[in-house]
């Protein structure tokens, strides 16, 4: 049985379970393979190929895919096992027809993934590698519910008071790590910012592998890419840059000691929220809307993870204006691919961590959208308030995102890129890389991100229609 | 106050540049950062990069000059639906690939979306129609604002006003519509230009060339400045008939060759190359063939260039047609091109080297004709993509040779997925929107392949792309 599609190849469960790496991912499959979890499930016409979303713990749904030929697969996780539990899961719901794998255009990160597979393609099912592990796996078994052992109240009370020690530890090293990234910033301005400019990436280095030490996590990640940030300006720039940096710092340090438990300073300094804290909380902004894709920021950190973050828009009229999502994983994992096509749209639900500027956010589920014409929001009115209102709040932040009102690329004799908008009253510089359409044209709005020296655009609307950072 | 400590700010950055306390310097702040010498560093450090990054931008110069606006072609860009395609096409090649999708598209009378392909203006290969955007990248990179070229027909007058590629497109316009206009205009102006630049004016009279050129090419040919322009007025000539006399040098070639006759009771007369037995033999004769004009030799054969492409032995030395097509592509008149065309595609497998020589003298509706005979004769896609050169509307681009060997091999037990790509890529390009459409729906039924193999993307985008019947 294919659900809805065509006569290509069935899939029995045996197949499945000769393909989990152990009856431990088959378990965990076993609860993803349940309608609820999952969106935008799809099938080609010839039944060969099948794809769907699940929701993990990451920013975005996990997109994943699979060929029934030869059971070649693929998932957008993290996960090291392979295939992972989303991609049994996925194979588990076709195989039992629990959700109809109506046909459907194939989307392109389907195709994507079609042209960057190795391995037989065409290859009938029965020829397929053979099983990842020899050790018995059973689907059955990893469905049936395991027994729930009695609650022990004096176990409970022991896990809640070590959790709470965990945390009083924790808060101490944070604060003690603050207090030598203190010490470190004013041993920087004594030895010189020149010198500093000039050793950035080994000095921060040093101090954030102390902050790691010290479970500051997230400080160390952002003082790591420091050197990148300040080299990236123009050399003039670098020592009002590095003070801009350090500056951050020490009020991101004083705000922690001031509000050790703050949402947003935490999530700064030490670690973000889970995605279960998140959607459990009753401060967690939930937006259904419209929302269209800026751009996707790929990035690969000094500490061995890639960054990807993805930008939406929000063409509705409620909730923030921006919302962020932020993934992390690790570089040895390989490209991974994009959750997103800039310029996209859907209907989703986004749940934005509490905040001051709520920002970061975790897309719930999503739908594509049909053909709609809805244009770009109005750009904000009092520009210059746009761009640092959101610092009077979290004065640490880093980049600001903005909807510019019509305006166009100009040049100085140096060759330096400037936005300026169409009355000419003011004009920001550009980040590095604006080539292309995007120099030749109105710009009638334009996403930007603003990073107090430096303006980014992610993507614009212009008589040529909509174009990204390079068109 | 902002003023105030605006001022300051200039040396309070002067010494932390230097490894100095900023305190001292700062008694705008005084209050906030207190007395001791270590807190009041990191307090006057957390409101500088406070001040400096909400209220100091920097100063936009006086000098800020915006481009043009990128102009709009003659041909519109392509439907939005089909960008997603052409985006995924263009990320697969380089910059050659990327200018044949756009000569493809061209093809069919659209232009690629600037914001998916540009041409730089060094691009002399891409489509005369993106003309206006090579000048417009060739103004942004020289960094000039101003906007040059107008919409009146392009003459001695306004020639400077004419940004390069622009101007190209203007002449090349003005020659298929007027050519003795065009070749006056060139009288004017090319003396003025560059080398490069007028050996690239002087090969647009190889449209529409006539002897009402001889004299000015004579002109060219005898007094030029560049050996090239002067050896390009040569074979210009020379396609006119009017080569230089038989020297010793075509005289010398002749002798590689060996006439006969066929036939007992009509008889007529052969060429034949003499067998090479040396590797100096053969180059001395790729030497003479590359120096030769191909009336000469015909006329050092004893014989008229009409007879020479009639009797050409096709197929005896691979070498030698090469070689003669490479000089019959130089300096034959047209006629004897499509001859010799003709002849050539009459063999079994015809020779590419020497189909490729000629192929830049004939039109692209002969190309195609000769292309479609390369696949029935039992060529790949890719050596028809050769000659037709991403005209995506060769015709009978199935049930050939090169369509059963695909469906073969792409339906065979052990392929894999990056397989056979470039013929793929190649039917893409090659295939007329009717042919396009066919093929996919033979590889999709007949190979299994699926519709969204990334390798049948270029026919995909071929088979929806609709033919306006305008040549870009």
């Amino acid at each position: 049985m294919l659900g809805a599609l065509g006569d290509w190849v069935a899939i029995d469960l045996g197949r499945i379970e000769g393909l989990a790496t152990d009856q431990a991912s088959l378990k965990a499959a076993a609860g993803l393979a349940k309608p609820g979890k999952w969106s935008g499930v799809g099938g080609s016409a010839d039944g060969a190929l099948i794809w769907g979303e699940c929701a993990g713990s990451g920013a975005n749904p996990y997109r994943v895919m699979a060929d029934l030929r030869d059971l070649g697969n693929k998932c957008t996780c993290p996960s090291r096992k392979f295939p992972c539990k989303h991609v049994l899961a996925l194979l588990w719901l076709n195989a039992e027809a629990v959700v109809t794998f109506a046909p459907e255009d194939i989307p392109a990160w389907v195709s994507d993934w079609l042209g960057r597979r190795r391995g037989t393609s065409a290859a009938p099912v029965g020829a397929a590698a053979k099983p990842a592990s020899d050790a018995p796996k059973d689907l059955r078994a990893a469905q049936r519910a395991e027994p729930e052992a009695p609650e022990d109240p004096k176990a409970a009370a022991r896990r809640e008071a070590s959790a709470a020690k965990r945390s009083e530890d924790t808060e101490r090293a944070i604060l003690d790590s603050l207090d030598a990234l203190e010490q470190w910033i004013g041993d920087q301005l004594r030895m010189g910012l020149a010198a500093f400019i000039d050793d950035a990436t080994a000095r921060c280095r040093r101090i954030a592998a102390r902050l790691v030490d010290g479970k500051a996590a997230a400080l160390a990640g952002r003082i790591d890419e420091l050197p990148a940030r300040l080299l990236g300006q123009p050399a003039g720039d670098r020592p009002r840059a590095a003070v801009v940096e350090l500056g951050k710092l020490v009020l991101l340090a004083r705000a922690f000691r001031a509000a050790p438990r703050d949402a947003d300073i935490r999530r700064a300094v030490a670690s973000s929220e889970n995605r279960e804290t998140v959607l459990a909380s009753s401060d967690t902004v939930r937006v259904t809307g419209l929302w269209e894709v800026l751009a996707e920021q790929v990035q690969t950190r000094r500490d061995g993870l890639v960054s990807q973050a993805t930008w939406l828009l929000n063409l509705g009229s409620q909730g923030p204006r921006f919302a962020m999502l932020l993934d992390y994983f690790p570089a040895s994992a390989g490209r991974r691919t994009s959750a997103f096509t800039p310029g996209e749209r859907f209907s989703g639900e986004v749940a934005f961590f509490p905040g001051r500027n709520p920002l970061r956010g975790l897309l719930l589920q999503r739908a594509a959208e049909g053909a709609d014409t809805q244009d770009w929001p109005e750009a904000a009115r009092d520009l210059a308030e746009a761009l640092t209102a959101p610092l009077h709040a979290e004065p640490w932040i880093l980049d600001i995102p903005v909807l510019l009102p019509p305006g166009r690329v100009a040049r100085d004799a140096a060759g330096q890129g400037w936005w300026r908008p169409a009355d000419a009253t003011m004009a920001l510089p550009l980040a590095e890389g604006v080539e292309g359409l995007i120099r030749g044209t109105e710009l009638t709005r334009a996403a930007a991100l603003w990073s107090g020296n430096r303006l980014a655009i992610l993507a614009a609307q212009t008589p040529w229609g909509r174009i990204g950072a390079d068109g | 106050m902002a003023e105030a400590i605006h001022d300051a700010l200039g040396q309070v950055l002067a010494r932390w540049t230097m490894g100095s306390t900023a305190a001292p310097v700062a008694p705008v702040w005084k209050a906030e950062i207190g007395e001791d010498p270590i807190e009041a560093e990191l307090r006057l450090l957390a409101l500088s990069g406070q001040f400096l990054g909400m209220a100091v931008i920097a100063e936009p110069p006086a000098d800020l000059r915006a481009l043009p606006d990128l102009p709009a072609l003659a041909l519109p860009t392509l439907p939005d639906a089909a960008r997603p395609l052409a985006r995924r096409v263009l990320a697969k090649g380089d910059a050659r690939h990327k200018r044949s999708l756009a000569q493809f598209a061209a093809g069919r009378g659209w232009t690629l979306h600037p914001a998916d392909w540009m041409p730089a203006a060094s691009e002399e290969d891409a489509p005369d129609v993106y003309a206006p955007w090579r000048d417009w990248s060739e103004a942004a990179a020289t960094g000039s604002g101003s906007k040059r070229g107008g919409s009146d027909g392009l003459t001695a007058a306004n020639w400077e006003d004419f940004w390069p590629a622009a101007r190209n497109a203007a002449l090349a316009e003005l020659r298929h519509r007027d050519p003795e206009a065009a070749r006056v205009l060139l009288e004017t102006r090319l003396p003025g230009e560059g080398a490069d630049t007028r050996l690239r004016l002087l090969g647009q009279l190889t449209q529409g060339l006539s002897d009402a050129d001889a004299p000015f090419l004579e002109t060219v040919a005898a007094g030029d400045r560049a050996p090239k322009v002067k050896a390009l007025a040569a074979s210009l000539l020379a396609r006119l008939g009017r080569g230089p006399a038989v020297g010793e040098e075509t005289t010398e070639l002749a002798g590689f060759f060996t006439l006969g006759t066929k036939g007992l009771l009509r008889r007529s007369r052969t060429v034949a190359a003499n067998v090479l037995k040396t590797h100096a033999q053969r180059i001395r004769r790729q030497t003479l063939f590359a120096g030769a004009d191909y009336t000469g030799f015909a006329a050092a054969m004893g014989m008229s260039g009409e007879e020479l492409a009639a009797i050409w032995q096709w197929g005896d030395d691979v070498l030698a047609d090469i070689e003669l097509a490479g000089m019959a592509g130089r300096s034959a008149s047209d006629a004897i091109v499509a001859e010799l065309c003709t002849a050539l595609t009459e063999h079994s497998l015809p020779n590419l080297g020497a189909l490729l020589a000629l192929a830049s003298r004939i039109g692209p509706t002969q190309r195609a004709s000769i292309a479609q005979r390369v696949l029935r004769a039992g060529g790949s896609y890719q050596d028809a993509l050769v000659i037709a050169d991403a005209g995506g509307r060769v015709e009978g681009v199935t049930d050939v040779p090169a369509e059963a060997a695909l469906l073969h091999a792409l339906g065979s037990a052990d392929a894999r997925p990056g397989d056979h790509a470039a013929e793929l890529q190649a039917l893409g390009m090659l295939a007329s929107r009717a042919g396009a459409q066919k093929a996919l729906e033979r590889l999709v039924r007949g190979a299994g392949l699926l519709q969204a193999d990334p390798r049948l993307d270029m026919l995909r985008l071929n088979a929806a792309l609709e033919d306006r019947g305008v040549q870009g």
